[in-house]
């Protein structure tokens, strides 16, 4: 831009205005942006206490040696607390299980869900109930769902599937004594599937229909409008509900406390951190360390989530 | 009611290299209806914009009844906008939509719904005022967005493509009804469209904006005879003006086998500047076919019932033009025919650069 | 826009049918457990606690059971009081905070707003259990553990992200031109959001509202471990009727069935306003 200005100004000193005016400008600039910086302060300011402040805190206890019973005073010891992770057999079980339930809970549940939403995404009697029951499951508390299946599903003398398994001649399993961590995923997968499928459902429901009857036009089979087209589609819908899923489902502690309590094939590691701390252990140093790990882990989830999130926000921009 | 005047007025978007709008000098007489034409990303909209507030003026500025309006929020800026879709309140009535700047103005409420009432009768819009714009035809939906701009009586129109989302019947309908309304209201307004035939039948003057740069502001007719430059040329006239880069020897420009004596002002001209082409420029209704002249092949017939538009290939260079030519309604030349066909008058010529060669180049005169 | 045509010409009728029951089989299944649940919760507890069976005589006793006081145990009231306060006090917070922030996202942003944006969901992404022992440590020292204080704020600090998300994608669907509309007009920013925003964007507020609802009323990791002993919300009271000495079953089930019914008729109310402002603000 020049900065030579137009010479057929108004009548009456056209330099004094424009000086005038681009102060005038500046001023309504400062101003304009703090107008719009003012309605996010408070929730940014609160959010980057409550939440980030503790974190900092972690990685402190972290470093230290610190039982609070009995009482012992703090004492800074580096990296002590993380290379005695590697060795402990109870923090490497429930790393596995960390990483083996979060794995399959969203991969089952996402491919579950994507049928599911399938199968919903066309007309037939009683398709809004059918969703409405579908959704149920994930609005119910988390510590129910783990009581139910427990106590009423999974179990050896009154659940369902031991009747049902009787009916056909097999004798009683106790899943949650001999699979604690399959009871855990299945439980898992029936709470999180309807969140997948409502989310694919969003996706398929905003296809546009053109597309398709073009390609129908086209000739193409049901199967190969499936791959070629619907999926494709859905990726964005994959990658969100992936990501959502990862995140709540890395930190599952509620299901674990009422189907199994716990124990090293079932206990992750937000679990084994309770229990070493504020569930008994009271070893917060130690605990501290286990957390951060999770943390660690989490990040490195969230890069590859943010990235997916940022080809999301791409294409829009209120400005 | 008030005059308007752009004075310089530039609008940079952030993180472009030019400027949307470049320099826009313009000034708008009391009571004009004055268009904004040019294709798409010329800144017509974006000066539109400008005028209502909506876009701030990076430098330079804009009047309004001669008051610096440059740094004024809209709200107070005393102007009324029709919003290419309209943007009505969906839940408000169709009374409340229109009663809505009247209420921000604080006036009484028998007094809007009187003013709501007057103005839906102008519009024929009566039987509907209870209703909510989700229940409205595209076209009782335009005449709302309208109703809401006069019945606030402001100081200045704006509107921004207002026409462009109704079927072509009910746009040639409603352009008419609508400079109607403009002359018996007498606001100054500023009309933005795409459209050169709207632009052409609606403005009092048409402004032809391109690349951000102001290339002509003139009456249509005007505009359409004496074209200042090779884009408006171009741009104004439907179908548009044949324009053909002819080479220049001694004063005569030749196409083919046709000789254009050059008139004395042009020929001074191509001296001065020491041109060996030029663009040779005819509108389809001063060529006729005929025994003279030179000839080509005819490529397409367009029958439009009144008249037709005889598109002849012809030679030139080592390339093909093509040149259309408007011959009477009842022609018997069809498609695959060699045709004459003879300059009759209005030539114009430009430097291949751009610049009209037979007059001073005049943008942005008022 | 819906992609679902019905029948397709050349598509079997018996297709269309076995599919649409399959739907419904899917449906059934998964609803089971919930339904099994609520039966169980009007069973006798010797029934409850036998093999399945779908035919009793139901009872309302359980109910009178799990809602009756024991003292020095946690009550039903007790825990609903807790939950019901801890629920409203926090979502009306993140509602406070949320909805001007989301303004600045999405209508009038700043010039960083997807960094802001990014921030916001990032903290989603940071496990609670990183940050569990340092809020002990706070909480105790503060005199806060076991109090409603605690939670009401942690549960805004939760639910805060998702409002924000959310909320702004509702508020991206504030046409543009209507507020600029409204500016021309006359009105002032108090006019703007009370007369073009607000209306449209209270669907989208309410579900949020809900969602926030839910999840801090599902809430268990965080009130366990802070408010084991007083302030102790629902789900924890669910937990407290299982018992390690004779038959619960029933009285489970019913304390269950009490515990999820508000949440899940939310949840149902607002379902598909709910996906729309978690999905589709993320992918247009």
């Amino acid at each position: 831009m020049t900065d030579t200005q137009p010479d057929t100004a108004p009548d009456a000193g056209p330099d004094t205005r424009d000086e005038e005016r681009a102060e005038e400008r500046r001023h309504l600039e400062r101003r304009e942006k703090w107008i719009r910086r003012l309605p996010l302060l408070p929730a940014l300011l609160f959010t980057i206490v409550i939440t980030q402040v503790p974190f900092v805190f972690s990685l402190f206890y972290s470093l230290t040696d610190w039982k609070i019973i009995p009482p012992t005073p703090r004492t800074f010891i580096g990296f002590d607390n993380f290379t005695d992770l590697v060795d402990n057999q109870f923090f490497r079980d429930a790393a596995w299980v960390s990483v083996v339930m979060t794995a399959s809970a969203v991969l089952l549940s996402l491919i579950l869900g994507t049928g599911i939403a399938l199968l919903l995404d066309r007309k037939f009697f009683g398709q809004g109930f059918v969703r409405t029951l579908l959704i149920t499951p994930f609005l119910v508390m988390p510590v129910v769902a783990g009581l139910v299946w427990k106590n009423q599903v999974f179990s050896s003398q009154y659940g369902v599937i031991n009747w049902l398994l009787n009916l056909v001649g097999i004798d009683n399993v106790e899943f949650v004594t001999r699979y604690p961590l399959w009871s855990i995923v299945i439980v898992l997968v029936w709470e999180w599937t309807p969140f997948m499928m409502l989310i694919i459902l969003a996706g398929l429901q905003g296809q546009p229909t053109d597309v398709l009857e073009a390609a129908r036009v086209d000739g193409a089979t049901n199967r190969a409008i499936f791959f070629q087209i619907t999926l494709p589609h859905l990726k964005p819908y994959l990658e969100l509900g992936t990501l959502l899923g990862s995140i709540y489902l890395i930190q599952v502690f509620d299901q674990i406390e009422v189907i199994t309590g716990g124990g090293p094939d079932s206990s992750n590691i937000p679990f084994f951190v309770f229990q070493r701390s504020i569930g008994g252990g009271w070893d917060f140093g130690a605990a501290s360390a286990m957390s951060i790990v999770v943390v660690i882990a989490s990040i490195v989830l969230a890069n590859l989530g943010l990235r997916v999130l940022s080809g999301l926000l791409e294409g829009e921009d209120p400005a | 009611m008030a005059e308007v005047r752009y004075e310089g007025a530039t609008r940079l978007y952030e993180g472009t290299e030019e400027p949307a709008v470049n320099a826009l000098d313009l000034d708008i007489v009391d009571g004009e209806l004055l268009v904004l034409v040019g294709p798409s990303g010329s800144g017509k909209s974006t000066a539109l914009r400008m005028l209502a507030g909506l876009e701030s003026v990076d430098q330079g500025g804009v009047y309004i009844g001669g008051r610096d309006v440059t740094l004024v929020p809209p709200k107070d800026r005393d102007i009324a906008m029709v919003f290419q879709n309209y943007a009505l309140y969906p839940q408000m009535t169709v009374a409340a939509n229109m009663g809505f700047a009247l209420k921000q103005q604080g006036v009484p409420k028998e007094e809007r719904v009187r003013q709501v009432r007057e103005a839906a009768r102008i519009l024929d819009l009566e039987p509907y005022l209870d209703r909510k714009p989700k229940n409205l035809s595209g076209g009782q939906r335009q005449r709302v967005a309208m109703g809401r701009a006069i019945v606030r009586r402001p100081q200045v129109f704006l509107m921004d493509e207002p026409l462009s989302n109704l079927d072509a019947k009910l746009r040639v309908q409603t352009r008419t009804e609508l400079a109607d309304l403009q002359a018996r209201l007498g606001v100054t307004t500023v009309y933005v469209t795409h459209d050169q035939v709207e632009a052409m039948t609606m403005g009092h003057r048409v402004a032809v904006l391109k690349d951000g740069f102001l290339q002509q502001v003139a009456a249509p007719k005007e505009l359409y005879s004496r074209p200042a430059n090779l884009f408006v040329a171009g741009f104004i006239g439907s179908p548009a003006m044949n324009l053909i880069t002819v080479p220049v020897e001694d004063g005569v420009a030749s196409l083919n086998d046709l000789s254009l004596p050059l008139p004395d002002d042009v020929r001074a001209e191509v001296n001065r500047r020491g041109l060996k082409e030029i663009v040779f420029g005819v509108r389809p209704e001063h060529l006729e076919l005929g025994q003279e002249g030179t000839s080509g092949e005819v490529a397409v017939v367009e029958e439009l019932g009144s008249e037709a538009y005889v598109h002849v290939r012809i030679a030139h260079g080592a390339e093909t033009e093509l040149i259309v030519v408007r011959v009477g309604g009842e022609t018997s030349v069809t498609r695959g025919d060699f045709v004459n066909f003879g300059v009759t008058g209005a030539n114009h010529y430009f430097d291949p650069d751009g610049d009209r060669l037979d007059a001073k180049p005049v943008p942005g005169a008022g | 826009m819906s992609s679902d045509t019905g029948l397709v010409v050349g598509q079997k009728r018996w297709t269309s049918w076995a599919l649409g029951l399959l739907a419904w089989a899917v449906g059934l299944l998964f609803f089971f457990p919930i339904f099994w649940m609520v039966l169980n919760g009007f069973k006798e507890e010797i029934d409850a606690n036998s093999s399945p069976q779908l035919f009793f005589d139901p009872t309302l006793d359980r109910y009178r059971d799990v809602t009756s006081e024991t003292p020095g145990l946690l009550g039903f009231k007790e825990a609903f009081a807790n939950s019901f306060w801890i629920v409203l006090i926090s979502t009306i917070l993140v509602m406070i905070l949320a909805v001007p922030a989301a303004y600045s996202l999405a209508i009038r942003p700043v010039r960083k707003w997807r960094d802001v944006l990014f921030f916001f969901i990032s903290t989603k992404f940071l496990p609670i259990v990183g940050a569990i022992l340092p809020l002990w440590i706070i909480a105790r020292d503060l005199d806060l553990l076991n109090t409603r204080t605690v939670l009401i704020i942690l549960y805004t600090a939760m639910n805060l992200p998702l409002a924000v998300w959310m909320l702004r994608s509702f508020f991206m669907e504030v046409p543009r031109e209507l507020i600029e509309a409204a500016q021309i007009d006359g009105a002032g920013l108090r006019g703007q959001l009370t007369s073009v925003v607000m209306p449209i964007v209270a669907p989208g507020l309410a579900a949020t509202a809900l969602l926030c609802v839910i999840f801090a009323w599902n809430e268990f990791f965080l009130a366990v471990q802070l408010n084991p002993v007083d302030g102790s919300t629902m789900p924890i009271w669910v937990t407290s009727n299982v018992s390690t000495r004779g038959n619960f079953l029933a009285k489970l089930s019913a304390a269950s069935t009490l515990a999820t019914l508000p949440v899940v008729l939310a949840g149902w109310v607002a379902q598909k306003r709910m996906i729309r402002g978690l999905a589709m603000g993320a992918i247009k």
